[in-house]
């Protein structure tokens, strides 16, 4: 086994053990101790996914070399690894972009705690990425739900106490619910490793033994990561958290946290259950219709909303609605789109989030639109930024956006009995997103703003400037050079059967 | 290296550095970058029509989808008339402008959106060409909404709501198109394999309606004609022009891509689809007509008025014979050049009168005796009477209708053509007959002379010189275009 191998299990332990030390530093230090740590992690997922591309195939990694019924398995294909890279890429990114704002919404003696609590997220992320062993992930989702729930908490507004308690709510049931068809599923199958899940899964179906349990056990996996993730009826939780908490916060936990679960669950799709077993249930049509539900009433909350971050909260909204609608169609094609759209979905919201706590800055704080009329003025890089990732929301061609809708739609075409519902609610749904976020663009190039409040030039804000100059580019690279990427996921989800 | 690109990043990078420059410039420094800028791109367009490479794959989008662009004679003949238009309005501005603000951003984003139409024309295949029809709506509609009141917003946005929404449906129509045809390049003839009996056929004349539906919306094609003569009036006159003589052309441009490039006329012919596009077709070029006939207000009139000659060229188009195409890309020049000239009149008269409606404008042509004389030039033009280039273009048109295998549109569309031509008379000539025959209780003791600036005038004296040419001289233009004409038919 090469070397490289090792790197998935250094990456996870590495970022866990780097919150601890993150406590007893000096904050600078914690601050520098936690840039390096996610740049490592990246570089190393970075290695590890051209390492896989060369061999073609995945791998299996024993925890310290005892094999699977007493051992812990970490698994690694060309997927996991790149989605662990891309995951480095956002959060540093969004690391990067908010930190100027950490000392206006953060007390300071709670800065070393806020690193800790990127650290724990990072390398629950990660985990939740490589395990290759259910239960090892529900402890992860669990660990994941606790640092994400700190980080909306830990900028102490009164607002912010209320979503934290309602997002811990909402995710503790949704774990729960996770636990409970796990340990359904254990019971049926009397295995906790995903491959040795599938083979008995398998057998069960093929012997037409316990059907209902099996889809019982599937239906509450899907249901409490579909929570987690803030799919349509579940999202009540979403525009406080996003909303309210620090802008980083907002960043990470709308581009990775969802997708964290989202990938789990694609991971269970394949790994677990088997992906043709999957599409024969009818969960695929709940989550089709969900995912379509999702993807309007998410625009119309966001067109009704009069704050610019909890508009782009709702917006997520829509975009979740967007991969699972993907995973609805039942098709490898709609995966790969859905897989895609979750990258372009990471690099376009944490854009639009880090953009708009430029606008706000500008405008006195308030993130009401009155008060942002003529803030792209102000601002220019953020309001270039902002259109940017507007555009690329729309669906412009060369933006990331529109690859995700080609994608989709080409998938679509190719499954007769959703083939019309998609295309319709694809295209409601982009003309609303359109409306609200050409309607914002509008606004902060308005000419007739408040002119007393500071102007900021590129001098102001230049580690500001130059992560938004870098999440245009992601956005630009997803949207223009999209085949090699697409054939990468392609490969990737071949390595999951 | 890639001289196609030219003509389209040079504008486009322009206008960008005008628009990010912090700096306010001196009014005369910015109308000379801008002028130059103009100048500068028409000659790189003719330049690049007359001697670059007439292809070039720029890069691959997705493994079968490149951003491709090629000249043929279809670009040729929308990229002059784009260029005459916007550098004339562009001079026109500089005059026009004096009173309204944040002239720095007018001028970038009508750099950009000239840029992105030359991108339209030179586009090869059908999403580069989406590409930039996208862009155009995004670029254009800061002009719509430029005086920055409420009501041009409200316009901009009523613009950017229906061009998206046929953007899109059209879009569908693309996504369908490439599950059908390995590529989505322009070819002469179509490219579509499907026969319209099979049941794939009947699909695809569904998707290729929707098509003309989205498509149409740019065209001012009833049913989504509403945006027009909105967003019209609310711009400034020289965006008015611009939008009116060009922009709009654009939807009409990616019909004849759609139909005669992938679907193929002979896909469409004696279908319903045919039925319904003349049906769409004449019902807004007589509804256009009436409207602006009952119209007040200058600018509102033109804007109807151009709702209903922009569907005279879709009607030739959807005839789908070789005249009847013939009179339809004329009346494409015809009407760019004649409806450009109005707007521009109506905008001198309204900068030096300040006056909006028709009847308040006795005995205009006493006091702009020149400008009114282009007015009543083109005025017949547009009407169809000869020796005006918009008597070529209808005669092409009528001949088409009249020989096409339609069905009883045969009577009907060269019907309707005529009571319309007439309406345009009733709605064009009075302020030509109360502009110069301003009745016995015209003050005349009070008259004054009040030609406008040469910047404006000039301009608009050169479209009507060049609108009457083509009406003088129309075989330059069908003989270069007889060939081609019928390798697509």
């Amino acid at each position: 086994m090469d070397f490289v191998c090792n790197f998935p299990f250094f990456s996870i332990l590495i970022s866990l053990f780097s919150g601890t030390i993150c406590s007893i530093l000096p904050e600078k230090a914690a601050k520098a101790v936690n840039r390096i740590v996610i740049a490592a992690v990246g570089v190393m997922s970075g290695i590890l996914l051209l390492y896989l591309l060369g061999t073609g195939e995945s791998f299996v990694y024993w925890m310290g070399h005892f094999p699977a019924p007493w051992g812990n398995e970490i698994r690694a294909g060309v997927l996991e690894a790149g989605m662990a890279l891309f995951f480095c890429i956002i959060m540093y990114l969004s690391m990067a972009g908010g930190a100027h704002k950490l000392f206006d919404e953060v007390e300071e003696s709670k800065h070393n705690l806020y690193y800790i609590l990127i650290n724990l997220l990072l390398s629950s992320l990660l985990a939740l990425v490589y395990t290759n062993d259910m239960f090892t992930a529900y402890v992860f989702v669990e660990i994941n739900t606790i640092s994400a729930c700190g980080l909306i908490m830990i900028r102490q507004v009164g607002r912010t106490i209320e979503a934290a308690v309602r997002y811990m709510i909402m995710s503790l049931l949704g774990s729960g619910l996770f636990l409970f068809g796990l340990c359904i599923m254990y019971d049926l199958t009397g295995h906790l490793l995903m491959s040795n899940i599938k083979e008995s899964v398998a057998l069960l179906i093929q012997n037409g033994e316990y059907q209902i349990p099996l889809i019982v056990s599937v239906t509450l996996m899907c249901i409490g990561l579909c929570i987690k993730s803030a799919l349509f009826p579940f999202h009540a939780w979403l525009p406080d958290a996003y909303g309210y908490s620090t802008v980083s916060s907002a960043a990470i936990l709308s581009s990775l946290v969802s997708k964290g679960y989202i990938f789990l669950l694609i991971k269970i799709i394949y790994r677990v259950i088997g992906f043709d077993i999957f599409n024969s249930t009818r969960i695929i049509d709940v989550l089709f219709v969900f995912g379509l539900m999702g993807m309007i009433f998410g625009s119309l909350s966001a067109i009704k909303e009069n704050d610019i971050r909890r508009m782009i909260a709702y917006s997520s909204v829509a975009q979740i609605g967007y991969i699972y609608m993907g995973f609805g169609m039942g098709t490898q094609a709609g995966m790969v789109a859905s897989v895609f759209h979750i990258l372009s979905h990471a690099a376009t919201k944490s854009l639009l989030f880090i953009a708009a706590i430029g606008l706000t800055e500008v405008s006195g704080g308030s993130r009401k639109f009155i008060d942002l009329t003529g803030a792209g003025y102000r601002n220019k890089w953020a309001g270039v930024a902002f259109t940017a990732g507007s555009l690329s929301m729309v669906g412009v061609p060369l933006f990331s956006g529109f690859i995700s809708k080609l994608l989709f739609a080409q998938a679509a075409v190719q499954v007769e009995g959703k083939m019309l519902a998609t295309l319709i609610v694809l295209g409601i749904s982009t003309v609303l997103n359109a409306i609200y976020f050409m309607k914002t663009v509008i606004r902060i190039y308005a000419t007739t703003g408040d002119t007393s409040y500071p102007c900021i030039t590129f001098k102001d804000m230049k580690v500001h400037a130059i992560v938004l100059i870098f999440f245009i580019l992601l956005n630009i690279i997803l949207g223009v050079n999209s085949q090699p990427i697409v054939n990468m996921i392609e490969q990737g989800l071949a390595m999951f059967a | 290296m890639y001289p196609i690109l030219l003509p389209i990043l040079f504008p486009i990078l322009a206008g960008l550095c005008l628009l990010v420059y912090r700096k306010d410039l001196e009014r005369k420094l910015l109308t000379g970058i801008t002028g130059s800028c103009l100048v500068i791109t028409g000659a790189l367009v003719i330049s690049v029509l007359a001697l670059a490479k007439k292809s070039l794959i720029l890069f691959y989008l997705t493994e079968t989808l490149p951003i491709y662009f090629q000249i043929d004679e279809i670009s040729v003949i929308f990229s002059v008339l784009t260029v005459v238009v916007f550098v004339c309005a562009g001079f026109f501005a500089f005059a026009y402008m004096k009173h309204e603000q944040k002239e720095k951003r007018y001028y970038g984003f009508y750099l950009i959106a000239f840029g992105v139409l030359n991108g339209l024309c030179f586009a090869g295949n059908l999403i580069t060409f989406y590409l930039f029809f996208e862009l155009l709506t995004l670029s254009s509609f800061p002009l719509v909404l430029h005086t920055g009141t409420r009501e041009a917003i409200m316009a901009g946005l009523k613009y950017l709501f229906y061009s998206l929404c046929g953007a899109y449906a059209s879009l569908y129509g693309i996504y369908f198109l490439y599950r059908h045809c390995d590529t989505l390049t322009f070819t002469a003839g179509g490219i579509l394999q499907a026969s319209p009996a099979s049941p794939d056929g009947r699909f695809l004349l569904l998707v290729a309606f929707l098509m003309i539906l989205g498509f149409g919306v740019k065209a001012g094609m009833f049913p989504m004609h509403a945006w027009l003569p909105t967003a019209h009036p609310a711009a400034p006159a020289p965006a008015s022009a611009a939008l009116s003589a060009v922009i709009v052309k654009a939807g009409v441009l990616a019909l004849i891509r759609v139909i005669y490039y992938i679907f193929g006329a002979d896909f469409l012919r004696g279908s319903w689809v045919q039925t319904a596009w003349l049906t769409l077709a004449l019902v807004t070029v007589f509804m256009g007509s009436m409207l602006a006939y009952r119209e007040p207000v200058l600018k509102k009139r033109l804007a109807y008025s151009t709702v209903s000659q922009l569907s005279y060229i879709l009607f030739g188009l959807a005839v789908m014979d070789q005249d009847a195409f013939m009179g339809g890309l004329l009346h494409v020049l015809a009407h760019g050049f004649i409806k450009g000239t109005l707007f521009l009149i109506a905008g001198a008269i309204i900068f030096t009168t300040g006056k909006t409606r028709v009847d308040e404008l006795h005995g205009i042509g006493k006091e702009m005796p020149l400008t009114m004389w282009c007015y009543t030039i083109v005025s017949l033009g547009l009407i169809g009477i000869p020796p005006t280039g918009g008597f070529v273009s209808k005669w092409y048109l009528a001949i088409g209708g009249l020989a096409g295998d339609i069905g009883i549109f045969r009577y009907i569309g060269p019907a309707v053509l005529l009571i319309s031509a007439l309406l345009t008379a009733g709605y064009l000539l009075p302020l030509t007959i109360r502009g110069f025959f301003p009745g016995a209780d015209y003050d005349y003791n009070a008259l004054q002379k009040r030609e406008p600036a040469r910047l404006m005038t000039i301009p608009i004296l050169f479209m009507t010189i060049l609108s009457v040419l083509i009406g003088l001289f129309p075989n330059i233009i069908t003989d270069y275009l007889t060939k081609f004409v019928s390798s697509l038919l």
